[in-house]
């Protein structure tokens, strides 16, 4: 490294610090470059305080300006006065102009307007004070009531208002004007909402009678379900009115509400739904709206009806169980198709000899339920399953040790799903990773020695990890059992223990900080979804060894940075 | 239809600090729970990032209701990200704070990787500020540092590119629906060209390529000589002066007079030049008040600051 690489940071050091040694000045920069990556303009900083050492006196450490912020609370503005800083009130937006103004050499758009207080009163006294947004908020609307936390008030020749900051919480209590969906709109299928009314055009692929028992017992009301498809997809159907239209025609559906049954959603059509024959020459066909109704095992989705698709019987069982004296059957198993696996049960014993497994079947109109987040298939009769002599896809694949690589945004964005492999940054290492006590009755970790079920038990000793990858768009939770987690910190369960006696929960949890915090990670296992978002629980992971320099030339030559 | 709680968690943003810290626009979800965003200039929606670089500053400061605050400093190749650890965060990160504030003083550098949520204030006077706020920390050698370096020149360059792509279409909806951009991208890219306007990216591509460069192990490129006349210089000088108020005067009134292309000079950039001479962003921001108050300074528009 060349003598005067340095020399106008050396000379930027000692012209601040005059009686440092241009050689240790020196020699901090080389540490800084070659130890910590820090190119010297941008080390300078450091080793400049680093040099002053005692000699700086420290500047006063008490900041006046940063006053404890307590928040007024107020029922009406005619409480507030020209000085309240931190302000919270309940107000009626009356009216919310946007402007543009210059501020700091950007365009930026500033609201302004009018609010009223005591907004739930009726008849009541109400102030008008005007306002100005400078975030601006785009919940602001007008007619709607809202609460404002954290604005200012503003006193100028003896008017008085209110100034909404970037900083300023606003929460909508009621909203104002409600955004309509266009109705008579026709929408893709997959894009409809979970819930709502929605306008559609699809085609007809399968319609049957049903019947639909009333829990107390006083009858049944008749309906129709079946299924309903466009190019973008196919959803499942339900009427409560006379649905007289033939398989394969195509209708155009308005006014039918979309519900949610467990994680699928359902078309409802009901006495305002309106369904008319709809023409068009373009629309795909029955047969090609058929073949993309065969579902693969990743899109299954619990409460899914009249599912078609393709799979391979891994292992197969014979269960018994007795119910109302009566001895009952079940048989179970594990299936896979190159997606991934999940589980399938028959109420009806079928052609299967586990002696000739892997059997590949088709199955048709069954349906599926999810236990644990694992989808199951549900098979109530053997007409429903056709064996196939050959798999549609490779057969050299062996299904049984087939781990599907899956990307995090899909494995967050799919139902849950088992024998997968998925990547991510580590960017979370839970406080409670280590040690836990497990209840001995029902597994669950106990808080203080206690059970929420079960209260105070002797608990058995466990060993978990707790994580959360991220793939910058979304995160997924990631639970080590006892071996993936022994493995993946390279300790014994003894070390574990010893370690976390001596060192304390915090000091262990920071050391696995220390270890894998902005890591990438690899996990195999499966993945439980629901509302709270995606649970991956793995048998094994490792840290992904990356190269920062191969990163760097990858992204050269992707971007064209050179 | 009811407004869903958002539970799920916000995913962690590789952001370089010049990136971040240009950011003014703050986003707000309308219900209670929704979380809040920073969006960049570049579009991105971030509330929260994985930044990492070398810790800069760390001091303890006493807030007058008596608790104690920690500030710090992490400058990566772009620039520097501002945090700070209060009272309300973990007990670990506390710990940390205190441990790196001691450690520094003693003149070992630390290089630092965090996960913090992203923060964005502004002051009464409107100048607006980004921070973040740990919320987990390491310490970490340089291959992991390099390797979020070309992780995040990745992510980056995913959105100068989603950016550039969307200048081909209106900013609002019904036009960049018609893109291909991913839509998770859209609504970050129509606020941040709505508020921002136009921008220029060259800056964003050196800071890039600098990164890369460090990532690469070529810290030779990386390397950039002092040019002649530096902030340096001057903190040398004010220093050396005891009175430091009159100090911070000449200092504000020098830097508008130097800086004022006819229109004044934005608060922001008084305090950034005001820094770089060794004078707290605090103390500057009360002077500045307090010459407007005298009259030796005035405001000819909202936050722009000429000499009278």
């Amino acid at each position: 490294m060349s003598d005067d690489k340095y020399e106008s940071h050396i000379k930027a050091v000692l012209s601040e610090c005059s009686d440092a040694d241009p050689e240790a000045v020196k020699l901090a920069f080389v540490k800084y470059e070659e130890e910590f990556y820090i190119p010297p303009q941008d080390a300078l900083r450091s080793i400049i305080r680093r040099f002053q050492g005692e000699k700086e006196v420290n500047s006063p450490s008490t900041i006046t300006s940063n006053q404890v912020r307590s928040t007024k609370k107020v029922k009406a503005l005619s409480e507030l006065s020209g000085e309240d800083r931190d302000i919270e009130i309940e107000v009626e937006v009356i009216s919310h102009n946007v402007r543009e103004q210059t501020i700091r050499g950007e365009q930026k758009n500033i609201a302004f307007g009018l609010i009223e207080d005591n907004p739930w009163g009726e008849g009541t006294q109400r102030t008008r004070w005007e306002y100005k947004d400078w975030g601006p908020n785009s919940n602001i609307t007008p007619g709607s009531v809202i609460r404002i936390e954290g604005a200012s008030v503003n006193e100028y020749q003896g008017r008085m208002s209110l100034n909404i900051n970037q900083s300023t919480r606003i929460a909508v209590l009621r909203e104002g004007t409600r955004p309509v969906n266009d109705p008579g709109e026709p929408i893709n299928i997959n894009d409809l909402p979970k819930e709502g009314y929605v306008c559609l055009v699809g085609r007809v692929l399968s319609s049957r009678n049903d019947q639909i028992h009333r829990k107390d017992g006083s009858g049944s009301i008749d309906v129709v379900r079946g299924r309903i498809a466009d190019e973008s997809g196919t959803i499942g159907f339900l009427s409560w009115e006379p649905f007289e239209h033939e398989v394969g025609s195509l209708i155009k559906i308005d006014g039918s509400q979309v519900r949610t049954f467990r994680d699928t959603p359902e078309l409802n059509f009901g006495r305002t739904t309106k369904i008319e024959p709809y023409h068009d020459a373009n629309f795909a066909d029955a047969e090609k709206l058929n073949s993309q109704n065969v579902m693969t095992i990743s899109q299954l989705t619990d409460g899914s009806r009249d599912v078609e698709t393709i799979v391979q019987i891994i292992d197969w069982e014979k269960r018994s169980f007795t119910r109302d004296g009566e001895e009952k059957h079940l048989w179970s198993g594990q299936i896979a198709d190159p997606t991934g696996k999940c589980r399938m049960s028959a109420w009806e014993e079928l052609p299967i000899e586990s002696s000739k497994l892997p059997i590949t079947i088709k199955l048709k109109g069954v349906r599926v339920r999810a236990w644990q987040g694992i989808p199951d298939i549900t098979v109530d009769g053997a007409d429903q399953v056709e064996i196939l002599e050959q798999t549609p896809w490779d057969d050299s694949i062996d299904l049984k040790e087939h781990i599907v690589e899956v990307d995090l945004d899909e494995v967050t964005s799919s139902s849950s799903r088992v024998g997968i492999s998925t990547e991510g940054v580590v960017v979370s290492v839970r406080d409670d990773s280590g040690m836990i006590m497990r209840c001995s009755e029902c597994r669950r970790v106990l808080k203080d020695d206690e059970c929420s079920t079960h209260g105070s038990v002797k608990g058995t000793k466990d060993i978990r990890v707790r994580l959360v990858l991220d793939s910058g768009r979304t995160t997924a939770s990631l639970l080590l059992n006892k071996e993936a987690s022994l493995n993946l910190v390279n300790m014994t369960e003894k070390d574990m223990e010893s370690e976390i006696k001596s060192n304390g929960q915090m000091e262990f949890v920071q050391m696995l900080r220390n270890k894998f915090l902005g890591r990438k990670l690899k996990a195999n296992g499966r993945s439980i979804v629901d509302d709270q978002g995606a649970m991956i629980l793995a048998e094994s992971s490792s840290v992904i060894d990356e190269e920062s320099s191969l990163i760097a030339t990858e992204v050269r030559a992707k971007w064209g940075v050179n | 239809m009811q407004a869903t709680r958002n539970v799920r968690r916000q995913p962690a943003i590789h952001i370089l600090a010049s990136e971040f810290g240009e950011s003014t626009l703050n986003e707000k979800g309308s219900g209670e729970f929704d979380p809040s965003f920073v969006v960049t200039k570049l579009g991105s929606r971030i509330n929260r990032v994985i930044v990492a670089g070398l810790l800069e500053r760390m001091e303890a400061r006493e807030v007058s209701n008596g608790s104690v605050i920690y500030q710090g400093q992490l400058r990566d190749p772009s620039g520097l990200n501002y945090f700070s650890v209060g009272d309300y965060v973990s007990d670990s990160v506390k710990e940390l704070a205190i441990e790196f504030s001691s450690k520094l003083e003693s003149g070992e550098p630390i290089l630092l990787m965090m996960v913090a949520k992203t923060r964005l204030y502004q002051t009464d006077e409107g100048a607006v500020y980004t921070s973040l706020r740990p919320e987990e920390m390491c310490i970490i050698d340089t291959k992991r540092y390099a390797t979020w370096l070309a992780r995040t020149c990745d992510a980056m360059m995913v959105r100068m590119t989603n950016y550039t792509k969307s200048l081909d279409f209106e900013a609002n909806m019904e036009s960049m629906s018609k893109s291909e951009l991913p839509l998770s991208t859209i609504k970050g890219l129509i606020a941040a060209r709505n508020h921002y306007g136009e921008l220029d990216l060259e800056h964003y591509r050196l800071n890039v390529m600098q990164a890369l460069d460090i990532a690469e192990g070529k810290l030779e490129s990386a390397s950039k000589p002092l040019p002649q006349k530096v902030d340096i210089e001057s903190e040398v000088e004010e220093n050396d002066n005891q009175t430091n108020q009159d100090d911070l005067e000449s200092a504000i009134i020098d830097i508008i007079k130097s800086l004022d292309q006819g229109d004044g000079v934005d608060f922001e950039t008084i305090i950034v030049n005001s820094e770089a001479r060794g004078h707290q962003r605090s103390v500057t921001e009360e002077k500045i008040e307090s010459l407007s108050d005298d009259g030796t300074i005035h405001e000819p528009a909202f936050g722009w600051f000429r000499l009278v």
